[in-house]
């Protein structure tokens, strides 16, 4: 259970106190409601350059990192299709130094033609780091557009391509900040051993009297029902045949959000899972498997990937899979299996919430869905998962026409 | 009135208690390290065994450490697993030069049910022949994946200049694979971890009698301490390039052998290392990232080993930078040995170090990862006293001399990939 306390600036700011006594440290997270889905398809990586530039001064501060380290502390940020979400964690006696940073940078930016340029080449060389020069790097690039027709969800965090980030200016990136890093449209959580009254106190001080700003509208193209097979086979100099096979899941606020994922949990989470035993250990079909969700706030994928054993071709390998997701759909699980997915939700939640910044990352996600207290009730929702609830939810998930495979065939290398 | 011209006034650093973990022996020769006060109900325990893979051979400790939930006389490995699973328990299983380290995480009511599972696992394993061949055939193709990363064969080459003349060598070929025979796997198991077992660390809100049956339980796996003796590192000087066709990257490695934690140049190096490498407000981050945008990332460490330590400096860059980014590297490090550093940076780096040296402490989990890294050199808390004092008092000028002593250029082992 993770408590906290909940007030709201004039100026629309949200925020979320969580209280730790046992801390030396405090915790500051700005969650921005802007992430890559809020791109224009001809600016996409836009918002994760973006957050790039917020390390690179604001209108009273020339280096926001120079004046944390002083502090004693360190800060990161990262950015998904969904969200833009900054930390700094530091020794809690300092914590007016990270209000201050923060503020300033909510207020106004103010880097350089410099800055820009040099963080376009970052990205850049990120983009190629991750990406490109790794096995199996651009699969995400090639999947998505594959399972998104209209959605922006259609590219990656990072960009559709090394142009749009090329091409990006200073005009683009003022409008950006205009648009979204406003009071409305952010959500701050501080966490330590710290009283309300002080909390209130100093957010009042530091970020009270910035401009209130709009909320900026969502309104993004809706994904339509996929009611065709997808499949694209991509050849690359990679040592073994891999496999990605992603379904159409439903949204993040859905109750069939948390079925989906235990389903996930199910089929190919741990050595215990159904799609690890069948396909790997007994019938040796993939040296790899496992199945996961991409937990996107908008409808996501669920998804089934994994590298070939040696010799196995991918039709042989997809009879395997269509059978035993077949029986997902109609096997019902045992009491015993439902409560061994359980225990390990709540053994995973147990840990991730022993760190003090997991714990303010998660209250200002869950405020951002609606309820910060939304935290302390997943648990509840998944305990009450049935195996009926598992079935029903498979057999509109695991759909062939819903499907979309990408196949990494493996080439000799030309070297 | 708001002043936001001004940095607020900061606070001096609070006084830090490292609380030591309670000492339980199993036997006269293997500890228990027990951190008994956790506000929560997680628990973690880790097992280190003299089973590294610079203890015997490399690929056998290898497949060693990745068989050991294979299966018993009584249970396959997926029953093992599914028992595991059942009780909630994550676990992991890390390799190092001298342990391999088996580590559990789970809610504390059940760690006791945890740990007589792994028990019996050790105590029965067979080492099933289909399990042997299934692993050889999982780490091939996960080798010949990370023979395809620049990153990789850049560690890789680096390692081996490091590592020199030494079983700290662990380079593992493809057809290091083919001639393993489980037999030797078998008698490494018997010899490393059935008779293997150096140290246990427990973090957990346990009760005592469930600490003593478990510290009761692993004592016949307990180790005979013989002293090692010392082994002698001295890196390659040698300046190497991987090719890699095709690559858009290339990997950097420079650094030589130096030194553990009970070396007299220790702190200030870790200090002058901090300046130069290991955080994002260092020298190479702001030159080579923040100036030149030639990198996502770059930094620099020392790792420790037994009895000694490697200096390395490591990131990817774009490939047509490699050049310039040696020369800046290079540059940098000059710098630090002819001028001093001037009294801001030093104290932003003393308040960094000093606020990072507060969270490095908070918590049970955090306490643990400290103590472990001064057990390990027969050093205890006090260590990290001693290193706040030194990040108070140490001046520009011992920070050149330290650098003119251990930042030759020509000492170094350079390695690219791409």
């Amino acid at each position: 259970m993770i408590q906290f306390e909940r007030f709201e600036l004039e100026n629309g700011l949200k925020v979320l106190f969580h209280k730790d006594i046992t801390t030396p440290m405090a915790v500051v997270n700005t969650l921005y409601d802007v992430g890559a889905r809020d791109e224009s398809e001809e600016h996409t990586g836009f918002a994760h350059l973006f957050e790039h530039l917020m390390f690179g001064g604001s209108k009273n501060i020339s280096d926001f990192d120079t004046q944390l380290q002083m502090a004693g502390g360190e800060s990161n940020a990262f950015t998904s299709n969904d969200i833009t979400n900054y930390y700094d964690v530091l020794p809690a006696n300092n914590l007016d130094t990270a209000l201050w940073l923060e503020s300033d940078r909510m207020l106004s930016l103010a880097f350089t033609e410099k800055s820009l340029e040099v963080q376009r080449n970052v990205v850049i060389e990120e983009f190629k780091q991750r990406y490109l020069n790794q096995p199996y790097g651009d699969v995400w690039l090639q999947l998505r557009p594959l399972a998104y027709k209209e959605h922006p969800y259609k590219w990656a965090t990072i960009g559709k391509e090394l142009s749009h980030i090329e091409q990006t200016k200073m005009e683009d990136v003022k409008n950006f900040f205009a648009k979204f890093y406003n009071p409305s449209n952010a959500i701050l959580c501080i966490a330590g051993n710290f009283e309300l009254a002080t909390i209130k106190e100093k957010v009042n001080y530091w970020f009270g009297a910035i401009p209130k700003g709009l909320k900026p509208p969502r309104i993004l193209p809706k994904e339509p029902i996929q009611t065709e097979y997808h499949e694209l086979t991509i050849e690359r100099n990679v040592p073994a045949n891999a496999f990605y096979y992603a379904f159409k899941m439903a949204e993040r606020k859905s109750p069939e959000y948390y079925i989906t994922d235990l389903l996930s949990d199910y089929l190919g989470s741990e050595k215990s899972s159904n799609l690890y035993i069948s396909l790997k250990k007994e019938q040796k079909l993939a040296v790899e498997i496992n199945a996961y969700i991409t937990g996107s706030i908008d409808e996501g994928l669920f998804m089934i990937s994994g590298k070939l054993n040696e010799g196995i071709t991918f039709e042989a390998f997809d009879d395997a899979l269509w059978k035993e997701l077949q029986k997902a759909t109609e096997n019902e699980l045992s009491e015993k299996e439902l409560s061994r997915l359980k225990i390990k939700l709540r053994t995973a939640k147990e840990f991730q919430e022993q760190g003090l910044l997991n714990r303010a990352m998660n209250l200002s996600f869950f405020e951002l869905l609606g309820d910060a207290n939304g935290v302390n009730e997943e648990q509840e929702i998944y305990q009450q998962i049935t195996s009926k609830h598992l079935i029903q939810v498979a057999k509109n998930l695991l759909i062939k026409k819903r499907c979309s495979l990408l196949k990494v065939k493996a080439i000799a290398n030309a070297e | 009135m708001l002043n936001r011209k001004n940095p607020p006034s900061l606070g001096e650093l609070t006084d830090i208690s490292f609380v030591t973990p309670e000492l339980v022996k199993c036997t006269p020769t293997l500890p228990l390290y027990w951190m008994k006060k956790v506000p929560n109900a997680t628990s973690r325990i880790d097992f280190y065994f003299e089973a590294g893979t610079s203890v015997g051979s490399n690929v056998i400790s290898v497949l060693t450490s990745g068989l050991l939930f294979s299966g018993t006389k009584d249970k396959t490995s997926t029953q093992i697993h599914n028992e595991l699973d059942s009780l909630g328990a994550y676990f992991d299983v890390g390799l190092g030069f001298e342990t391999a380290i088996v580590t559990f995480y789970a809610l504390n009511e059940q760690l006791p049910a945890v740990v007589k599972i792994f028990f019996e696992m050790i105590e029965n394993a067979t080492f099933p022949s289909t399990e042997v061949e299934e692993l050889i055939n999982d780490r091939k193709q996960k080798l010949q994946i990370n023979l395809e990363k620049v990153s990789f064969l850049a560690q890789r080459k680096f390692q081996s200049l490091i590592f020199d003349g030494t079983n700290y060598n662990r380079t593992i070929n493809l057809e290091d694979y083919n001639s393993v025979s489980r037999e030797e796997i078998v008698s490494y198991f018997e010899n490393n971890y059935k008779k293997g077992l150096k140290k246990v660390f427990l973090v957990g809100d346990l009760k005592e009698e469930e600490v003593s049956s478990i510290a009761n339980s692993i004592s016949s796996w307990a180790v005979e301490k013989q002293e090692k003796s010392k082994l002698n590192f001295q890196n390659k000087v040698e300046t190497f390039h991987v090719e890699k066709a095709n690559a858009v990257q290339t990997a950097i490695r420079i650094g030589k052998t130096l030194f553990d934690k009970t070396h007299p140049d220790y702190f200030g190096f870790i200090i002058l290392n901090t300046i130069l490498g290991d955080f994002f407000g260092s020298r190479l981050m702001k030159n080579i990232r923040e100036d030149k945008g030639y990198t996502y990332g770059i930094g620099s460490y020392l790792s420790e080993i037994k009895d000694s330590g490697y200096f390395v400096i490591g990131t990817e860059v774009g490939k047509e930078v490699k050049e310039a980014t040696l020369t800046e590297i290079r540059k940098e490090i000059e710098k630090l040995q002819q001028e001093l550093v001037s009294e801001e940076e030093l104290n932003l780096v003393r308040n960094y170090l000093l606020g990072q040296t507060l969270k490095s402490a908070d918590g049970p989990y955090a306490l643990m990862e400290l103590f472990l890294s001064v057990e390990n050199q027969n050093l205890d808390l006090d260590f990290f006293n001693d290193f706040i004092h030194k990040i108070k008092s140490i001046q520009a000028e011992e920070l050149r001399e330290l650098a003119r002593k251990h930042l030759d250029w020509n000492s170094f082992s350079i390695v690219s990939a791409g």
